[in-house]
């Protein structure tokens, strides 16, 4: 009987993050929609559908980083140099007076190395993290700033201009009435999410999130799927890169620096767990939508871009505060003292509780 | 700079390395000094001493706060917010209501205070709700950096209260510059004697105190410093608020330092700090650091980032600098774990 809030409580949080985000939206769309009367609009969502893409796919990127329980901080250089490469090469090629079928077989390959540099970047997050062993914190904090280092060496500091009109379509045109950005973003997080939930890799990649030692004695080459892992995030970070430059007919080595507290409370929002194991990709994908919504929505009030930072910040550590004290309520039955300080989630916790549920219910 | 990556490996004078690697990191100050001074003979005077002494002072502060925080196995990105929050908040209360524009002293005592509160929200949910320390921080300081430039204010303010604009023109010595740098004098600021007063106090704190002790136990194992009876969740506490006072300090002293109180500084210069205080021997995992590896460490930056000015390469050279700094310093670090892990392995399973 003692059980039963208990259990009612863990059926909640296995579904928190999505319940808690569909709460979220409509509450946020009811709110802005009474402030401004144009925000429910489809010209209003289709501007929101061209920002959220790059953000939303600098998301995904952190979200595989952090099912292992590590960290990816090398997102935004990462997609910057993706651009640079990109435009450098429009650039030094005179792309943008080329014939159109040129142009647009140039745009092709063009994006092609791009994505391909960028997911380099990503096979030397790999190697500093599974060859050398260094923390993914650290490993990808100084690829942050080599790669942003380099990429200031390469253009100077300027932005770099030359794009066909081609490339730019990406940024700008819709199909229907869905903007291009969009549907890359969807494509990716199909992607993601088949990745993620119907491979053995990414069954792998979650096993090492939820306990790397457990999963280094059942077998697992840990090394191999981190090194999968930080290369599929650079190239996810890579395609906001091309859309960042497609959007903005430049590259810079210093677009996107707020993105990178952006995607991290994108992805705790949408209910990824910081310390790995556990997330999904119509959390992270749904929270990037309802944060752009926020963004967009303090736009038409009149906020600064500083108040929704003041924003990003407190629903961060808010999110993180709320299912931290759910947890310590969800634990506090059968604490140990192991528990109160090893910071485990109840999901490494919870297999064995299942099983005895199981076992409960086959008499009956 | 693969001399220098080969230097930091190749060390073969062990007992000379220093518990932290502060003996690594003195040879390679050494012999970085010797190749710039041979490439640029004006390397060799008192301003370029006075120069990379003035450039590290702020970083030096920073770094401290840093380097408890990283010992007790967190991580630290607010601070500079916190940092740039206190000192321009100081300037602007002074300015405003003449609160604290006759002495100095009164504004490092706010900035003080206001690193204090800051840092009192790190430590709540850090050590109140047990959240992990990056992401706290990465939340701290969007709300920090956020409050400051929507609240506070957004503006360049060139005119200081009296107090302050007589300390940022006190100087200890000053030095006239090598006719070949062009530069005019060098000098070295007032601010260097409680900057480095501070490095001794948190020394003889991490040392000598029962708290200090805590901050090591805490990084080396938070359940056994648990079991063992230090008050993990005060000495938590300690640390974030002690972390953000500092950062008050450090932002006051830069804010007084540069003379034009810009509340968009500092924020995005992070990693120079926290590359000195990994590049000094503290172990990210906690429970490893000393001050004197991490004023070395700073020292070592600020000397790199001045030396390629010197030796003429350009300005946007130094980002990428660091960022390699890091990743060969951190590298070094995880390949002597990497040694002693597998001595710690072979022992185990040679074990019946």
């Amino acid at each position: 009987m003692n059980d039963m809030p208990a259990r009612v409580l863990r059926r909640m949080l296995a579904e928190r993050s999505l319940v808690r985000l569909a709460v979220l939206t409509l509450a946020v769309l009811i709110v802005f929609s009474l402030v401004s009367s144009t925000y429910f609009t489809v010209i209003n969502f289709q501007s929101m559908g061209f920002q959220v893409a790059e953000v939303g796919l600098l998301s995904l990127a952190v979200m595989l980083a952090m099912l292992t329980g590590g960290i990816d901080l090398s997102i935004i250089s990462v997609a910057n140099i993706a651009g640079i490469v990109t435009a450098q090469l429009f650039k030094s090629t005179g792309a943008a007076t080329a014939e159109p079928g040129q142009a647009f077989a140039m745009t092709v390959g063009f994006i092609l190395i791009g994505l391909f540099a960028g997911t380099v970047c990503g096979v030397l997050n790999g190697l500093l993290i599974t060859r050398l062993r260094i923390t993914p914190i650290l490993a990808t904090l100084g690829t942050l700033q080599l790669l942003n280092g380099i990429a200031i060496i390469w253009t100077g500091g300027q932005a770099v201009y030359g794009t066909p009109n081609v490339f730019l379509n990406i940024g700008i045109a819709s199909i229907g009435l869905v903007p291009v950005p969009v549907l890359v973003l969807l494509t990716a997080a199909v992607g993601t999410a088949v990745f993620v939930n119907r491979t053995g890799m990414g069954l792998r990649l979650r096993l090492i999130g939820a306990n790397p030692t457990a999963a280094r004695y059942s077998g697992l080459n840990n090394d191999r799927v981190l090194m999968v892992t930080y290369v599929a995030s650079a190239f996810l970070s890579s395609l906001a890169g091309i859309i960042i430059a497609a959007r903005s007919a430049s590259a810079n080595a210093d677009y996107g620096v707020s993105y990178l507290l952006l995607a991290i409370v994108i992805v705790v929002l949408g209910g990824v767990n910081p310390m790995g194991g556990y997330g999904t990709v119509t959390g992270v994908v749904l929270s990037a939508f309802v944060l752009q919504m926020v963004s967009s929505g303090f736009n038409m009030v009149g906020y600064s871009s500083f108040a929704y930072q003041i924003a990003q910040g407190a629903i961060l550590i808010g999110v993180m505060s709320l299912s931290a004290l759910a947890r310590r309520y969800h634990v506090e039955g059968r604490s140990t003292l192991l528990n109160r300080w090893r910071r485990t989630e109840p999901s490494t916790a919870q297999p064995p509780e299942g099983k005895r549920d199981e076992e409960a219910h086959q008499p009956s | 700079m693969s001399w220098f990556s080969s230097t930091l490996r190749g060390v073969p004078l062990a007992r000379l390395r220093g518990g932290n690697n502060e003996g690594v990191l003195v040879l390679s100050i050494a012999i970085l000094s010797v190749a710039i001074g041979l490439a640029t003979p004006s390397f060799w005077s008192l301003g370029t001493l006075l120069n990379v002494s003035t450039n590290s002072l702020t970083n030096l502060v920073f770094a401290m706060g840093v380097l408890i925080v990283i010992i007790s196995g967190g991580i630290n990105v607010s601070f500079a917010a916190i940092g740039i929050f206190a000192g321009y908040s100081v300037i602007v209360l002074a300015n405003s209501t003449g609160f604290g524009a006759s002495a100095a002293w009164v504004g490092f005592a706010i900035a003080a205070g206001i690193g204090l509160g800051l840092g009192m929200l790190n430590a709540a949910a850090i050590a109140g709700l047990r959240l992990p320390t990056l992401i706290v921080t990465l939340g701290t300081q969007g709300i920090i950096r956020g409050a400051l430039l929507s609240v506070i204010g957004s503006k360049v303010i060139p005119n200081y209260p009296p107090g302050l604009d007589n300390l940022s023109t006190n100087y200890l010595i000053t030095a006239q510059g090598a006719a070949s740098q062009g530069a005019g004098a060098t000098r070295l600021s007032v601010l260097i004697i409680p900057a480095i007063l501070i490095c001794v106090l948190v020394s003889l704190l991490l040392r000598y105190t029962m708290v200090g002790r805590g901050i090591y136990a805490i990084g080396g194992d938070a359940e056994s410093a648990r079991r063992t009876g230090f008050p993990v969740v005060s000495i938590q506490v300690f640390i974030y608020a002690l972390a953000g006072i500092l950062a008050g300090i450090a932002g006051m002293m830069h804010v007084t330092q540069v003379r034009l109180a810009n509340p968009y500084e500092l924020v995005g210069g992070e990693l120079d700090v926290i590359a000195a205080v990994v590049l000094g021997g503290a172990s990210i995992f906690g429970g490893k650091g000393s001050v004197a590896g991490t004023v070395l460490g700073v020292v070592l930056i600020a000397l790199i980032k001045s030396s390629l000015i010197l030796l003429g390469v350009p300005g946007s050279w130094q980002r990428a600098a660091v960022g390699l700094l890091l990743l060969i310093g951190v590298t070094a670090q995880a390949l002597s774990a990497g040694v002693q892990r597998r001595r710690i392995d072979l022992l185990a399973e040679s074990a019946p």
